[in-house]
């Protein structure tokens, strides 16, 4: 059982609180990761995100930096 | 998952992006990146943001011709005189890194091939977001959809650079995108 998922906190914020989250810095301090598919983040995605759809996460994970906030959608 | 891998703060956006109310970015992960193979050196990215602002520029000029409200033709107008600001900025690092003396006007007949900033062309920009042309807010909201789209192109060329320098030169300008988008919004508050 992977206990640290358990112990790590994952937030939740709203789409107000993500704006001043950003807001509060700079770009390159924190990731935009979206988990959709490539045709769903065609359509629209947040402006900077990254796309690593769910299914290839596992095996991309080494393209973002974890020790940066992640916000995930 | 990611919780499990090592990721120390990860933020859930609840409701997803159907409750995100600002500026979105189009396009594939490869939207717009023919201009930026990953191996231009600082010089040349700066050339190709250069164009890209030039790009916009004659955007927003060609527009004051196609719009009747004098109040639109203004804004239209304002907003061409930034995006000269921009360039500028950029023309500033691009001497202080070359040891020359261009100006706006000079490094102009230079530019690299016209295309709009975010990667995208001036109908494409217009067939895609529809707006009201006389209207302000509407203005104002493409411009900030035109921002917002610049930023998601220098991020992805960022992350596709091979060299350091023009990564950094890359982050600095997408963070300045990030920037005008706020200015932008301040903009549409006083309409």
């Amino acid at each position: 059982m992977r206990w640290k998922q358990f112990l790590t906190p994952v937030k939740s914020m709203n789409a107000q609180q993500i704006r001043e989250f950003m807001q509060q810095h700079a770009a390159d301090e924190f990731t935009i990761l979206d988990v959709r598919q490539p045709e769903e983040y065609q359509q629209e995605h947040l402006p900077g995100a990254k796309l690593l759809p769910l299914p290839e996460l596992s095996e991309r994970l080494d393209e973002i930096d974890p020790a940066k906030p992640t916000i995930v959608y | 998952m990611l919780a499990g891998k090592g990721f120390e703060h990860v933020i859930n956006m609840s409701g997803g992006i159907k409750k995100w109310d600002q500026p979105v970015a189009v396009g594939d992960v490869e939207q717009g990146l023919a201009l930026f193979t990953g191996d231009e050196s600082p010089l040349d990215t700066l050339v190709t943001a250069f164009s890209l602002e030039e790009g916009l520029r004659e955007f927003y000029l060609s527009m004051i011709e196609r719009v009747r409200r004098p109040s639109v033709k203004g804004l239209f107008a304002k907003l061409s005189d930034i995006e000269v600001l921009h360039q500028q900025r950029i023309l500033k690092e691009y001497n202080a890194l070359s040891g020359e003396d261009w100006t706006v006007e000079t490094f102009g007949p230079r530019r690299a091939a016209p295309a709009m900033e975010g990667g995208l062309t001036t109908e494409e920009y217009i067939r895609m977001f529809d707006p009201d042309l006389e209207s302000p807010a509407d203005v104002v909201s493409l411009a900030m959809s035109i921002e917002a789209q610049a930023f998601d192109l220098y991020e992805r060329a960022s992350n596709r650079s091979r060299d350091d320098d023009s990564r950094k030169v890359l982050r600095r300008i997408a963070e300045e995108e990030r920037a005008h988008m706020t200015q932008l919004g301040k903009l549409m508050a006083q309409l």
